[in-house]
């Protein structure tokens, strides 16, 4: 670098900090394939967790940018600082917890099996002795099935993505997701698929980021703005535009 | 559930073909700099240099060793770890160099094996009328060394255009991407998949038709 572009940059950045204290865009990592959280649809990227970041970017004063990346990618993402936060319906877990600095939990939500339409012998985890379960890969329902007291009994298959499409298919006996995604998948798509049971356990949903100062500072403010737009009614004004319900609180 | 939702299928065409510049500039790009390095790695070899000999052995056995998915990752979230201004490499170059890296290794073989294919008999007949040894390689082997090679390089091209679906795992919405996240919402993902298939096909298909003009011109030479 030229002397002249380091004063420049230099003068340049004693100016941004005197005029906007702390002012850099949040960057927002999401798979864009978790409908209707985060999709894209005729190459346009929505969902309630864009409008839930744009609702915080607006009352924290950032400019939030969204980056869409496959789910097994968006952890790497966030640890090698090319994005702040993960916005994906990242449930806290004890081990995610001690990693990262999470907000307060801004969806309730609980973990339900689904299977094909029209087979009605599994009602509930309970039921699952023997068959094969499809979740997707690096979310927490491996973990959840992991520990339930028939375990060993079932075989569990992972993948990258399209659980439900295994599950219509007849190849899984069931999936497990949250329970708000699968309601939606079933109501707005053609797939035959149905909810088994009631939800089995309850899921806290919330945003991960570096648990580091500079982390945990926008964590604060974040959560700030998690908290007034709680207050406000925006939170559940977006899960009803989404859900017909609010799934923002508990 | 219809068979098939052709609808869909052709509402999803364009705005898919609109992600083929980024797969195939990826790609175009990962070769122009695969080749260059393959290249250099097969003159290494066949030449044969102490030092530099051992060094390219390694880099081969590694980037020929280890999945391209794999050196992504190491490439895109494991190095900025260790290095942190590395963070500034992009989805896009972390793919090309991946995809420089993994598919060099692979071409600097097969330019090798190209190489050391052309008859002994005509580098003795070069050096004999006194051509040095760079005006041997430049005039009689690499010409005829380029035409051997050029199918399997083409290929390795094919296989790198494909290869590119993996980008998504480092944010990049290519091709595959694009795919991946517009049958999410829509869940036809059986039309999706076979609209993407279909487009890297024909891309393919086009590349091969290329691939028949480029030996026929290499081959004049050697029709009667």
């Amino acid at each position: 670098m030229t002397f002249k572009r380091l004063a420049s940059t230099l003068a340049l950045t004693v100016l941004t900090l005197g005029a906007l204290p702390a002012h850099a865009d949040i960057k927002v990592g999401m798979s864009g394939n978790y409908f209707p959280f985060t999709f894209s649809k005729h190459g346009e990227l929505q969902g309630f967790e864009i409008d839930v970041m744009n609702a915080v970017g607006k009352r924290i004063g950032e400019d939030v940018t969204f980056v869409t990346a496959s789910f097994s990618g968006l952890a790497g993402m966030l640890d090698s600082g090319r994005v702040d936060t993960i916005a994906n319906q990242i449930t806290i877990t004890d081990a995610r917890k001690a990693k990262y600095a999470f907000t307060q939990p801004y969806v309730y939500d609980g973990a339900q099996v689904v299977v094909k339409k029209g087979n009605d012998s599994i009602h509930g985890p309970e039921d699952l002795s023997g068959k094969t379960v499809a979740v997707n890969l690096g979310t927490n329902y491996e973990q959840l099935l992991e520990q339930l007291p028939n375990a060993d009994k079932i075989t569990i298959k992972t993948y990258d993505s399209n659980v439900e499409q295994d599950v219509a298919l007849g190849r899984s006996d069931a999936f497990v997701m949250d329970r708000v995604s699968a309601t939606q998948v079933i109501k707005q798509t053609p797939m035959p698929l149905q909810l088994a049971g009631q939800p089995f356990s309850k899921i806290e949903n919330a945003l991960p980021f570096r648990d580091t100062k500079d982390g945990r500072a926008l964590r604060d403010r974040v959560d700030e703005a998690l908290t007034e737009l709680r207050q406000d009614g925006t939170l559940k004004t977006i899960s009803e535009k989404w859900f017909d319900a609010d799934i923002t609180s508990p | 559930m219809q068979i098939l939702d052709f609808g869909y299928m052709a509402e999803l065409f364009p705005y898919l073909l609109g992600k083929l510049p980024i797969t195939l500039g990826m790609a175009s790009a990962g070769m122009l700099c695969a080749l260059v390095l393959a290249s250099g790695l097969a003159i290494v070899r066949v030449v044969q240099p102490p030092l530099v000999n051992g060094a390219a052995k390694l880099f081969i056995s590694f980037f020929r060793g280890t999945p391209l998915l794999v050196q992504l990752f190491l490439f895109y979230y494991g190095l900025p770890q260790l290095i942190e201004s590395l963070v500034k490499i992009d989805g896009v170059t972390a793919t090309i160099l991946g995809l420089t890296l993994h598919f060099s290794a692979y071409m600097a073989e097969s330019i090798r094996a190209a190489i050391v294919g052309i008859d002994r008999s005509q580098t003795e007949a070069a050096l004999s009328i006194g051509m040095t040894q760079s005006q041997l390689m430049r005039r009689i082997v690499l010409p005829q060394a380029t035409r051997i090679a050029v199918p399997t390089l083409m290929n390795y091209f094919i296989d790198m255009i494909k290869s590119t679906s993996l980008a998504f795992t480092l944010g990049v919405t290519e091709l595959m991407g694009a795919t991946q996240k517009e049958a999410s919402s829509s869940f036809l993902y059986f039309e999706a998949f076979l609209t993407v298939a279909v487009i890297y096909w024909v891309v393919v298909e086009l590349l091969s038709r290329l691939q028949k003009l480029m030996e026929r011109k290499l081959n004049k030479a050697y029709q009667r």
